[in-house]
């Protein structure tokens, strides 16, 4: 699209450019007395705009503008934290351990931070390519739903077959009891529905007319539920990684408002 | 051996009477009330006669002095005969709408939007009991069957409005019945015997059908008071003279196709997956003599083109839009090689037309519109399969054909505000939700969920309609315009949880919630059952910034769009 294209091309832009002024000012003022406190005060404002963004999610009544313009900014002035961070620390590795927490929990935020962008825009084609829209916190229901059918073409009252009632009881009976596969869908494999479906097609051999349209029915239902693994594996990923990236920016701001303290407390201040 | 079929009586037209309770002394003594006595009940077919129409739709009803008939701005499926004792409708000004039982548009002050910060914990839809009693200025009576909402304060009403009596033998709602307009005027009671007819659309369509003096009534009536107005507002008209329009107007014939009630169908085909182009009732036909430019006075309807075995959807056309005219003038500039109609024109749901015969237009229309307003010459292109001519290109061209097809089947063009997806960036964060329900006294008022086709989504949101049936038939007038053909909103003070409009909405976007009350328990009336409210998206109309579920959305992937307009959905697809 477009428009997304446009927002790519303005934000790298900015960026760029921001980043290269950055870096000019440092190299002009780092001699400055004052220097890392300078940069230590813009590095932290800026990471408190960063977690404004979470702040205008919880307050979606006002009229703080849009969600969507919220992220655009913290997208990109996220990276461009990085290179603020690298310029407080003077582009020197960080020693001690604190500072090392520090600089390993900033690392482990901005890589997070990386990580959700990738999954948000590439979990979400994935799942509308694969179709069948399913609510999250409905898939439990859906399976349940699923394996209801699955049990009752199986093992019910109409159900007369031996050998389909084995085969369930022995291998569709686990993978409709709950969710399958997760790492394998999150890495787009079909391995796994693929080699019981080729097990159920194999049963045809050993089926009548009958039992071979149970067959048929219950091939349907797997692929739905194989389905139902997809979209839970991919919509899971896209909400665990907020999981690790929100507790870890708390973790970083706590570290971080201790580590000013620290450091007024043990320079005596600006003076 | 295989089961035996269901065997049962064919569903028939006056299955479900207007009134079941309809006497045969009441229709006798309506049969020697005018117009009906001067009726020819002969000209009546047998399958509809006249005793049967008044029995099966029309019903008889009672108010008194104060009591509201009719409201300014609902939808309504009926008109009204006045039997016995007087009404008064309001001419000017119109009454405020806390008068008819709606909010006060408004936006919310900046106190009543800081106080959603603590009001997040509170259990949802709450209201307190004071909130629940009635407006201040309005009443209501219940009877037996219905609710009537009354003015508490009559001689103020009437001394503050300009007002007109009408009494015993006075029609009024005819238009609004026939054509699916707004009701114009809103109109009381002016006695405490006021008894009134209410004819239903259907049984107004056969009357007029039948006797003359009622169709020609009813169509000067139309051509007065609706018709010049609408044509001096019409384009094609502009350059016409006033006699010609009244020229145009005198010869302008009216139609209408399809169902009225045709969400309560369109739900039924949709459940069972049959929706199909071929069903629908043809207006024109492609290959026919253009007998006139048809003009869209309400509803709307599908042009489409024969392919292989069925028809292939081109475009949708609603209100104020014309088909047929490009055949026409092609036919007028170019006598040597005339063409017939390429495309037809099938009805959707509900339509009320208006048709220009082709001679009015040859010789007042046509002549009057400068030559670059006139449509192109038509090109007959024979492609590879014959001599079919080539497809109309704009709409599919703007959507694509499957996006096309899929508003069409699942009749989104009627959206003036639908809650449109982009599942290729949807994160299914439920960011939107939580928004909404942030907003709407912690209960979202959708579901992220919905039709879709491709990587498009319809979520389960009010669309807005542009033709708003969840309107028709709310008894107290909770659920209305907030302001012309703007949003749809419900007034949660006035609703009294009839459930008509949950059951009018084509679309589920309505939903009945139990409320509470400020202590989190269910409130219940004295039979313990639980008291209920419909609710639905009201598009923000109260917070400022617009709906906080596109505001929400951090990826871009929600939009509130109208699918009247085509261009706004190719916009936002390939921005």
């Amino acid at each position: 699209m477009k428009r997304f294209r446009r927002q790519f091309f303005l934000g790298m832009l900015a960026l760029i450019a921001a980043t290269m002024a950055a870096l000019w000012l440092h190299k002009r003022f780092c001699a400055l007395p004052d220097y890392a406190f300078l940069t230590g005060w813009i590095l932290f404002a800026v990471m408190l705009v960063l977690t404004f963004f979470n702040a205008r999610k919880k307050l979606p009544f006002l009229a703080l503008g849009k969600a969507e313009t919220w992220l655009q900014i913290h997208i990109y002035l996220g990276f461009f934290t990085v290179v603020l961070f690298l310029i407080h620390l003077n582009f020197r590795a960080p020693h001690g351990w604190f500072e090392i927490t520090l600089a390993w929990l900033f690392a482990l935020v901005s890589a997070s931070g990386v990580v959700g962008l990738f999954f948000s825009r590439t979990l979400p084609r994935r799942l509308a390519t694969r179709g069948g829209e399913a609510i999250f916190e409905k898939i439990p229901a859906l399976r349940h739903a699923l394996k209801t059918g699955a049990e009752n073409l199986a093992l019910g009252k109409e159900a007369k077959s031996p050998v389909i009632a084995e085969f369930y009881t022995r291998q569709l009976a686990p993978f409709f009891e709950g969710p399958k596969n997760f790492w394998l869908h999150t890495f787009e494999s079909r391995r796994p529905v693929s080699a019981l479906l080729a097990e159920l097609d194999d049963l045809r051999r050993f089926t009548n007319e009958a039992e071979r349209a149970t067959l048929d029915k219950l091939a349907a239902l797997v692929r739905q539920k194989d389905g139902l693994d997809y979209h839970r594996a991919l919509q899971l990923t896209l909400k665990l990684w907020l999981f690790v990236h929100i507790p870890l920016t708390y973790g970083l701001l706590v570290f971080t408002v201790l580590h000013i303290v620290l450091v007024f407390g043990f320079s005596g201040g600006v003076q | 051996m295989p089961a035996a079929p269901t065997i049962l009586e064919r569903p028939q037209r006056w299955d479900a009477a207007f009134d079941p309770d309809m006497t045969d002394a009441a229709l006798d003594r309506l049969l020697a009330t005018a117009p009906f006595r001067d009726m020819d009940a002969e000209k009546f077919p047998k399958r509809t006669p006249l005793r049967e129409i008044l029995r099966n739709d029309s019903r008889i009803r009672r108010f008194r002095q104060g009591e509201i008939i009719v409201r300014q701005g609902d939808y309504g499926t009926s008109a009204f005969l006045i039997l016995r004792g007087a009404t008064r409708v309001v001419l000017k000004p119109h009454l405020p709408p806390a008068l008819l039982g709606r909010q006060s548009p408004g936006k919310k002050g900046f106190f009543r939007t800081l106080a959603q910060l603590w009001n997040g914990s509170r259990p949802a839809e709450t209201f307190s009991r004071t909130r629940l009693r009635q407006a201040a200025g309005l009443g209501a009576r219940q009877t037996k069957n219905e609710v009537h909402v009354f003015l508490q304060d009559l001689p103020r009403v009437m001394d503050e409005h300009r007002t007109e009596q009408m009494t015993g033998g006075d029609f009024f709602g005819e238009i609004a019945a026939l054509s699916r307009m707004a009701r114009t005027s809103t109109i009381f009671a002016d006695s405490d015997d006021a008894e009134l007819l209410e004819i239903r659309w259907q049984g107004l369509r056969d009357l007029m059908k039948y006797d003359d003096a009622l169709r020609t009534h009813v169509n000067k009536i139309y051509r007065e008071r609706a018709l010049s107005s609408y044509l001096n507002a019409t384009p094609m008209f502009q350059h016409l003279t006033k006699e010609q329009v009244d020229r145009v107007a005198e010869q302008i014939e009216f139609a209408t196709y399809g169902d009225y009630d045709w969400s309560g169908e369109y739900k039924r085909l949709a459940q069972s997956g049959s929706v199909q182009p071929e069903k629908e009732p043809v207006i024109a036909q492609e290959g026919d003599y253009p007998n006139g430019v048809v003009l869209l006075r309400a509803g709307f309807a599908r042009i489409s083109q024969k392919l292989g075995g069925g028809e292939r959807t081109l475009n949708y056309i609603g209100a104020g839009q014309l088909f047929g005219l490009r055949e026409i003038s092609h036919n007028w500039r170019n006598k040597d090689s005339p063409v017939n109609l390429q495309f037809s024109l099938r009805a959707i749901g509900y339509t009320h037309l208006l048709i220009v015969p082709t001679r009015v237009m040859e010789e007042i229309v046509l002549p009057s519109l400068p030559k670059n307003e006139l449509p192109e010459a038509i090109e007959i292109v024979k492609d590879e399969l014959g001599s079919q001519p080539v497809a109309e290109k704009g709409a599919r061209e703007k959507v694509g054909a499957e996006i096309l097809e899929f508003l069409t089947e699942n009749r989104l063009f009627n959206a003036t505000a639908s809650m449109v997806i982009d599942l290729d960036r949807c994160t299914r964060c439920d960011d939107c939700v939580r928004a909404c329900a942030s907003t709407h006294d912690n209960n979202p008022r959708f579901l992220r969920h919905g039709p879709t086709s491709g990587s498009l989504m319809v979520a389960n949101a009010c669309l807005h309609c542009a033709d708003p049936v969840c309107m028709i038939g709310c008894p107290t007038g909770a659920i209305h315009r907030e302001s012309f053909a703007g949003q749809v909103v419900i007034n949660p003070d006035t609703c009294i949880g009839c459930k008509a409009c949950f059951n009018n909405c084509p679309y589920d976007a309505i939903r009945m919630v139990e409320i509470r009350d400020e202590t989190g328990e269910f409130m219940v009336d004295q039979e313990m059952k639980p008291i209920a409210k419909a609710t639905k998206c009201d598009l923000c109309v109260e917070s400022h910034g617009g709906p906080a579920c596109e505001r929400a959305c951090p990826h871009g992937a929600l939009t509130r769009i109208n699918l009247n307009n085509l261009d706004a959905l190719s916009k936002w697809l390939k921005p």
